[in-house]
């Protein structure tokens, strides 16, 4: 199947993609064609948009995870994720952690079996007089940590491991 | 006339009394909060001045600091807008006692206006009717008597209450008892005062408020009634003037006893009073508020004056514009707040900011608004960014143009009441005028925007895609012949 | 510019039965596609679907612009070798669109022996990133394959043109700035490894993907080492740690849409800006077709015909209409672009053969690029037609057809034989693209003059030995010689050894050559100039 984008309305997604261009446009709704007919923007904001010969006043904004739209004399809110971070929250993200640099360990937040936020500090490591915070790179559970404090380690060492996620 | 004006206020009320003083030519002095430096009122006004504080509606109400600014640039008077400092007697002495005109009541009209024991006693005393109630405050036995003579049903409410905590409804004598009990048991808990009351309930009451305009020497004139009974949350949506299906007389009497009230406290600047009616015609003294009104465009529009025009007199010796024959009621208009919120949530506010932004216009449409595109709405400040107001020949042509509006109104990127608006004007129990302050709960079921059939769910899932820039352009510059060829396969 | 008249009955017995028959050949093509494609083991299937991993036409689906065409390319590549084991040759290339870019893609097909290279394999492989070079197209590859088919490696190793000549294409195509990517969703092992190693860039799906010289096995063998494929050549270890590939991904959805959005930081490079006009399907329904391609590959038909259900309002502007009439030539569109034609309608005859010379000519004079329709037997032979110069004359058609700079693009249409293979464009000379239909041969000649020929031969032979000739012994080598030729001349054979760059139905022709045309556009014109032409 061709590839979609997914658009989330009140809470559940839909797939939009592009069966056709020309001599009409074409485009799919959870895999239902539709014919569209987008008359240049009347404005930068405003769009006359025909689907099925229905028509339509289209005023919309786009911020890099929402489209806000009145249409029909309603207005709605529709999510957005670009391909990258859709597939990603269809899965887990980064398993295993590693240093960067060699260095030292300093402080160990982290417990094994425990639920982290993406963000949370796990680990801060010293390397070249600088301390760095290791930080879940994903929300996830600590599967190991393989360093205790004051352990040296080298460049590309694991350091700590999330639990993968299907 | 004053030649300059310190408005202490923000959003769309400042910017209403901006454009009056400039009509009338007074350099108009803004009040802002770094928060609100992009906001409207800071560009329309002559002179804006930042107030700093730690949080923003701080600013607004910091009285030492608006004095401060206020003598620095010379305004000789002060309009305080509603809400913040508006119904605060210790700032209106203050601004006096600086030498400045407040645009507002005197400082102990404030005071008894603002203490609801007071203010229902010193009604009783106008002769203006307030619904009966017994305070129990000892023997609970004594309670019940006094309670049942006031006739049923009863709502028994914490004298030191809110929230509907201690609150009960009770139908018949045999309950009244029990529930009172429960009611203390729940005030004591929840307040720490056992102390209860108990009131005439009335079901289904419309809210009835009457604008009134008194100079401080004794004339006082009303400007007729507003309807305010479609409300959210206790806190109203829609307004109108006139009230739909009022009779002559019972309008007479409502706006007589709210010139009385007004006339008895001496009432300086505008005001309102706010009465319950009853479906049996009955009326009861609810508050008097003695500010400028969130809704006081409809009564602007139906009496054709301009209100803050009317309070800058006054404030400044001049004595009302008007006497009660020169004030005719004509048409009908009817306002809606604008409020950035989710009806679909129990109207819970929300934040986001006001990508798009276009204000309908056309004939009879007004819109006082405090936001500008691009502006952020924060958890900062109230949820309300404007009205629009409609005024037609009769009611009916004002709904269908206060409907047209908000269709025409556009405010996308954060969620607002506009749509939900439009459910209520369009309801037919709306439009035969058969309101209660229960309507929107009553009707809850019929305002839920209805489900999209599949082409318009279709036509606004590929709008949304269309407005995505990725999508877009993979639609339209998808070269040839690659986009005339299509999905083929070989 | 004039249409085409038409004069095809469409009603008549002998169009039907035409039509019939080659739709029954369309049938069974798009059949053979669809089990080359699709048809697999059970547990094949099941087996990637439990790994997370989808058919290598399904990633495909998912790289490529919604809406937008896919020319795949020799999909009946291997399917009369091995036994008929690895359908496709086991790699999926083709030409699409990602992001707006033509690209080539070049995806391994796990699915079958875990995409392991049989000669085939490589041989398409080094044929598509050949067009990569020749088209300046980006490649994307999509890595999931085992390695080398180790019981042929001698079929697909040494020479020049072997696995070697794959990796040395990568290379040539990154220092011409032609971009790659690698998406690495299986293994890559041994000289699959260079495949991501030698991308520009690369993505690797998190536990499923791994890229190592040796695998566990061999490293086991070598060094005695116990190590798993992702501690060998894993995700993490080479994004991580070697620095082999670029992005992590933790999926093939993920690493699709990385890969997606990497193109869309590619530069877009300008086209060599051909004439294109606007573009009208033809006049005459491309149907028709089947009802004019004769079932006999003996029968001649008129190549007009066949022009006119190709090119864009089956407008042609006909050079030398009068002269050399075996061979059409003229003007035309396809998909807006405009082309020069050369088609056969019969022998080639001197005049024909000089008339395609010059025409040829012209086309480069006209910065045109170049459409042979082949359906030739040859150019004349006898005494007569080699006093008049038929060697030279073809040879003048060889001559300026090799030196062109435009680029050129072949369909065999119907039959291919002998020397008019060469004139006209024939896999030797570089055409940018080229199709078969399905009913077409090709030979050094017709089964029938070989079959005669050597027996022909064997009588000669037998009886300069004074031996007794069997009319038997002379009726089974005329057999033989005729079932071997018909064998081999099919079209599917040619396409089993990559003799072209696939079956194409015909009514798929225009939408064919219209995106081989865009995507020669990519690469700019060469130099003009010819060798020296035998007068």
């Amino acid at each position: 199947m061709a590839l979609e984008y997914i658009f989330n309305l009140d809470g559940t997604d839909h797939g939009v993609s592009i069966a056709a261009r020309n001599p009409e446009l074409v485009l799919t709704v959870d895999g239902v064609a539709h014919q569209v007919r987008e008359s240049s923007a009347l404005n930068d904001e405003c769009a006359l948009l025909t689907v099925d010969g229905r028509s339509y006043q289209v005023w919309r904004t786009w911020e890099s995870n929402r489209i806000h739209l009145r249409i029909g004399n309603r207005s709605f809110s529709i999510g957005y994720e670009d391909a990258i971070t859709a597939a990603q929250h269809h899965a887990g993200g980064d398993d295993t952690l590693r240093a960067d640099m060699p260095g030292v360990v300093v402080g160990i937040n982290a417990k094994v079996g425990a639920s982290v936020v993406t963000g949370d500090v796990l680990i801060v490591i010293e390397s070249m007089k600088m301390q760095i915070n290791i930080v879940a790179p994903r929300d996830g559970t600590v599967e190991a940590v393989y360093v205790d404090i004051n352990q040296t380690f080298d460049k590309g060492a694991q350091l700590i491991s999330l639990h993968a996620e299907s | 006339m004053f030649d300059s004006i310190l408005i202490a206020n923000r959003g769309e009320i400042a910017c209403r009394v901006i454009r009056t003083a400039r009509n009338l030519g007074l350099r108009a002095i803004a009040v802002y909060h770094h928060e609100d430096r992009h906001a409207p009122h800071v560009a329309l006004a002559d002179v804006a001045v930042e107030l700093t504080a730690d949080v923003p509606t701080a600013g607004y109400l910091d009285i030492s600091q608006l004095l401060d600014i206020a003598q620095a640039q010379g305004a000789q008077c002060i309009h305080p807008g509603y809400g913040f400092l508006s119904e605060n007697a210790r700032f209106a002495e203050a601004v006096e006692k600086a030498g400045l005109a407040f645009v507002g009541p005197q400082s102990e009209v404030i005071r008894l206006m603002g203490d609801k024991i007071h203010s229902r006693e010193f009604a009783v005393r106008a002769g203006v009717p307030v619904s009966p109630s017994v305070t129990q405050d000892g023997d609970l036995e004594v309670f019940v008597e006094q309670a049942a003579k006031i006739g049923f049903p009863l709502l028994i409410k914490a004298a030191a209450g809110g929230g509907g905590k201690g609150m009960s409804i009770v139908r018949s004598i045999d309950e009244l008892a029990a529930r009172a009990r429960t009611a203390m048991g729940e005030a004591e808990r929840y307040f720490a005062d056992g102390r209860v009351y108990a009131e005439r309930y009335i079901e289904r009451p419309r809210h009835i408020e009457v604008q009134v305009m008194g100079d401080g020497q004794g004339k006082v004139v009303h400007l007729y009634e507003r309807e305010c009974s479609v409300q959210r949350r206790f806190q109203k949506i829609i307004e109108e003037s006139p009230a739909p299906d009022l009779a002559a007389d019972l309008r007479d009497r409502i706006c007589t006893a709210a010139v009385e009230l007004a006339a008895s406290a001496n009432y300086r600047n505008a005001g309102t009073v706010e009465f319950i009616l009853a479906p049996d015609g009955e009326f009861y003294f609810l508050e008097m508020n003695t500010r400028l009104q969130v809704e006081h465009p409809v009564t602007e529009m139906v009496c054709g004056v301009d209100l803050v025009e009317a309070q800058l007199r006054v404030a400044a010796g001049l004595g009302l514009p008007w006497t009660q024959e020169q004030i005719r009621q004509r048409g009908h208009a009817i306002e809606c707040r604008i409020c950035c919120e989710e009806p679909e949530h129990d109207f819970r506010p929300a934040t986001g900011v006001a990508q798009l932004l276009r204000v309908p216009e056309g004939e009879g449409v007004r819109f006082d608004g405090g936001i500008r595109q691009g502006q952020a709405i924060t958890a900062a400040f109230d949820s309300m960014i404007g009205k629009l107001v409609c005024y037609g020949a009769n009611r009916a042509a004002a709904i269908d143009g206060i409907v047209r509006a908000l269709d025409e109104f556009v405010l996308l990127g954060v969620s607002n009441n506009i749509d939900y608006l439009g459910a209520v004007l369009r309801h037919p129990v709306f439009r035969a005028g058969h309101l209660h302050t229960g309507f929107v709960v009553e009707h809850a079921a019929d305002l839920v925007a209805p489900a999209l059939d599949e082409t318009d769910r279709a036509a606004l899932l590929i709008a949304a895609a269309l407005g995505v820039r990725d999508f877009r352009r993979l639609v339209y510059d998808t070269p040839e012949p690659y986009a005339s060829i299509g999905a083929w396969r070989n | 510019m004039p249409r085409i008249q038409s004069t095809i009955q469409t009603g008549s017995a002998e169009f039907r039965r035409y039509y019939a028959h080659n739709r029954g050949l369309a049938r069974e093509l798009h059949e053979k596609q669809r089990a080359a494609r699709f048809d697999r083991p059970q547990k094949d299937i099941e087996r990637l679907a439990n790994h997370g991993k989808m058919m290598p036409r399904e990633r495909i689906e998912k790289l490529l612009d919604p809406g937008t065409p896919f020319l795949e390319l020799s999909t009946l590549c291997a399917n009369m070798a091995y036994d008929g084991e690895a359908p496709s040759a086991s790699v999926v290339t083709g030409i699409g669109m990602v992001q707006g870019r033509e690209v080539i893609i070049n995806a391994n097909d796990s699915s079958i022996k875990g995409g392991a290279w049989y000669p085939l394999t490589v041989k398409k492989i080094v044929r598509v990133l050949d067009m990569a070079i020749e088209n300046h197209l980006p490649v994307i590859h999509l890595c999931d394959s085992a390695g080398g088919f180790l019981p042929l490696q001698s079929e697909l190793f040494p020479d020049k043109y072997m696995a070697g000549r794959m990796f040395r294409n990568q290379s040539i195509l990154s220092k011409m700035n032609v971009k790659q990517l690698a998406l690495v969703f299986g293994h890559c092992t041994a000289g699959g490894a260079y495949i991501p190693a030698l991308s520009d860039y690369s993505v690797i799906v998190r536990g499923t993907g791994a890229v190592f010289l040796a695998g566990p096995p061999l490293v086991k063998a070598a060094t005695g080492e116990i190590v798993t494929a992702d501690e060998l050549g894993g995700c993490d270890l080479h994004t991580q740690v070697s620095g082999t590939c670029d992005y992590p991904a933790s999926t093939e959805e993920e690493a699709i849409a990385i890969g997606r959005e990497i193109v869309a930081q590619w530069e877009q490079t300008p086209k060599w800006n051909l004439q294109r006009d606007a573009v009208e399907p033809p006049y005459y329904d491309p149907d028709e077709l089947y009802g004019i391609i004769p079932d006999d590959i003996k029968r001649s038909f008129e190549m007009r015909e066949v022009i006119a259900r190709i090119v864009d309002g089956s407008q042609f502007h006909e050079y030398q209409p009068a002269y050399g009439t075996t061979l059409v030539c003229g003007y035309a569109n396809i998909w807006g672009f405009k082309v020069g034609i050369l088609a056969n309608n019969g022998v080639l005859f001197n005049d024909s053969a000089l008339k395609g010379a010059h025409f040829i000519e012209l086309c480069n004079q006209n910065n045109t690029p170049i459409v042979f329709l082949q359906n030739i037997t040859g150019y004349m032979v006898g005494r007569e037609y080699e006093a008049r110069g038929i060697s030279k004359d073809g040879a003048k058609m060889i001559m300026a057809q090799v030196g062109s700079h435009v680029p050129k693009f072949t369909v065999m249409c119907h039959g291919s034989f002998g020397a008019g293979n060469y004139g006209m464009c024939g896999r030797a000379y570089d055409s940018r693209m080229l199709f078969s239909w399905p009913n077409h041969n090709i030979g050094i000649m017709g089964g029938e003059q070989a079959a005669k020929t050597l027996s022909e031969v064997k009588l000669r032979q037998l009886e300069r030995r004074g031996e007794k000739v069997e009319q038997s012994e002379l009726d089974r080598v005329y057999r033989e010689t005729l079932e071997a030729y018909q064998h081999q001349m099919s079209a599917y054979y040619a396409t089993s050894e990559l003799w072209d760059d696939g079956i194409v139905d015909p009514i798929d022709t225009r939408n064919a050559l219209g995106m081989s045309i865009s995507a020669a556009l990519n690469a700019p014109l060469g130099a003009q100039g010819y060798g020296i032409f035998r007068f």
